[in-house]
């Protein structure tokens, strides 16, 4: 199965400070897979590598089949339309409905979506997230964890092969982190790559999935799913 | 959401009409909405842009008056006047007239009689009481000789001044510093109103690029999620540049229509009074210089805001 990101010898330098040092790694098709580490690890910085926002130092990255090293800026918006983005923030906009959002980001990456289109296809996404009867509300109108369904209905609304979500869970409270969890297992089970950056060990030792461990910007330990690895120094983080 | 669950519901596409749709709506929408919503901040980008546009409509005008007045005073500066003596005798004239028309350096030839000369005088101000005031003609007959370069006037006053038909004490009317004093007046007519208009200019780029930079900070989420859900760069910033080109338009539209006004008015007074308002300055001119203002607007509100794009907008 050819990867959808491909990691080969990345680093990653912020003037003296290196980020992400000599990362090689692969994700695969329906592979959901976490990115742990301490705070400082460089898991943002390998998350905004995959999304372009940032350039590799050196080494090469491959992203759904486009060189993200060699990008020209130029073709950076036809990479970001095959990659889903969550935040921490859910980065909604506020004077728009759930729907609208959604509709939003669908028709933003590409003209070609009509209205129609955009409101069947949003209203899908919805349902998929559990908030198929919300989406007349506005996002004050919403709970932090349905807000974050919106955020992530919007990322998988064009249908990307890849979903990158940067501690999604950080502002939910535990029951509906594990929500939002089980809403990643079934994206990933539909043929989705999804990589979560995240500090919430109890849903990373319970999942089981393959876990990568970023330490100063090492990748010190690439964790396949089904096994429970040592998450001591992510209780002290 | 992903793939099979919502494919099969989709309707069919009308891909023209939906990027037509999109378009309008995103790029000219968008920007009108914003525009309208941020009108406080860009109202001193307005006033001064307006400001610029109409002293550059003003000042154009007045560099065109001033363009087509040197015109005229440069095929003024360069007709000669060859005196003749009141004695010459009509050999001489006649001698002196073949070799000037044989020069190459010049374009044509007239020969005004004291006459015609007194007749000319009495319609300059200030010269007909001059006349009247002696006995007899005291204007000498003449041949006026149209140079065809004016920097050929000097060779031409040196090859005539000697001959013996012509007056020895005021020989001819060359007057070697009178072109060069109108091309300096009008050359530092025209720095004077470019540094002007450059400095206007400025003080209206910055201004607007600061009220296209709060609409950027302003709409900052949604700049993000728009890079960040793969919108083309042009997407994203073309709302920015229309909303720029709105604002230059405005104060285009504004300052094009008080240029026209007081134009206009101008002429409309000069006419009353049967006077000439300026030299080639006529209603259709003003209507051109008030399109061209309104064009600048245009050109200028787009441009600050392109400036500020480049400055302001993370890629």
């Amino acid at each position: 199965m050819r990867p959808i990101v491909e990691f080969a010898g990345v680093t990653r330098i912020y003037g003296s400070r290196v980020a992400l040092d000599d990362v090689h790694l692969e994700l695969l098709p329906g592979e959901l897979t976490f990115l742990v580490g301490p705070s400082g690890a460089g898991k943002t910085t390998l998350l905004k590598l995959i999304n372009r926002e940032l350039r590799p130092t050196s080494g090469r990255l491959w992203v759904a089949g486009l060189a993200a090293h060699t990008l020209k800026a130029s073709r950076v918006a036809e990479l970001r339309r095959r990659v889903g983005v969550v935040f921490q923030d859910y980065k909604l906009l506020p004077r728009l409905t759930a729907l609208e959002n959604v509709a939003f980001g669908l028709q933003a990456g590409d003209l070609r979506v009509s209205d129609e289109e955009a409101r069947d296809r949003s209203q899908d996404a919805l349902d998929a997230v559990g908030l198929g009867d919300r989406g007349d509300a506005f996002p004050h109108q919403l709970s932090g964890g349905q807000q974050q369904r919106v955020a992530v209905a919007r990322a998988v609304v064009a249908q990307p092969p890849l979903l990158i979500a940067d501690e999604p869970t950080g502002n939910l409270d535990q029951e509906t982190a594990w929500e939002m969890m089980d809403l990643f297992e079934d994206i990933a089970a539909w043929g989705t790559s999804v990589l979560v950056a995240t500090h919430n060990v109890a849903i990373v030792t319970r999942l089981q999935r393959r876990v990568l461990t970023l330490v100063h910007g090492r990748l010190v330990r690439d964790q396949p799913a089904g096994r429970t690895g040592r998450m001591a120094w992510l209780a002290s983080s | 959401m992903a793939g099979v669950v919502v494919r099969g519901r989709f309707p069919r596409r009308r891909i023209v009409q939906a990027v037509v749709t999109n378009l309008v709506r995103h790029l000219f929408g968008g920007a009108a909405r914003s525009w309208a919503r941020n009108l406080g901040s860009t109202a001193p980008a307005l006033g001064s842009m307006t400001l610029l546009l109409l002293m550059s409509g003003l000042v154009g005008l007045t560099g065109f008056a001033l363009h087509n007045l040197q015109q005229v005073e440069t095929g003024q500066a360069s007709l000669l006047h060859v005196y003749l003596r009141d004695d010459a005798t009509d050999p001489d004239v006649i001698m002196l007239s073949q070799r000037l028309q044989n020069d190459a350096r010049v374009a044509g030839l007239t020969y005004v009689n004291k006459a015609q000369a007194l007749e000319r005088a009495q319609r300059i101000p200030g010269l007909p009481q001059l006349a009247d005031a002696s006995e007899s003609n005291p204007f000498p007959a003449s041949l006026d000789v149209q140079v065809k370069t004016i920097d050929d006037m000097a060779a031409i006053d040196a090859l005539v001044r000697d001959d013996v038909a012509v007056d020895p004490v005021y020989p001819t009317s060359y007057d070697k510093g009178a072109y060069q004093r109108i091309q300096a007046v009008l050359l530092g007519t025209a720095v004077a109103g470019f540094a002007f208009l450059g400095l206007l200019g400025f003080i209206a780029v910055t201004v607007t690029a600061n009220s296209i930079k709060a609409a950027i900070h302003a709409r900052r989420d949604e700049i993000t999620i728009m890079q960040l859900v793969g919108a083309p760069r042009w997407m994203v910033r073309g709302p920015f540049v229309v909303e720029g080109a709105i604002t230059g338009a405005a104060a285009g539209l504004v300052a094009g229509l008080i240029t026209f006004g007081l134009t206009f008015a101008a002429i409309t007074a000069a006419a009353g009074a049967f006077m000439r308002f300026a030299p080639g300055v006529t209603v259709t001119v003003a209507a051109l210089a008030a399109a061209i203002v309104l064009l600048v607007g245009l050109g200028l509100g787009s441009g600050s805001s392109l400036i500020s794009l480049r400055r302001h907008m993370e890629t």
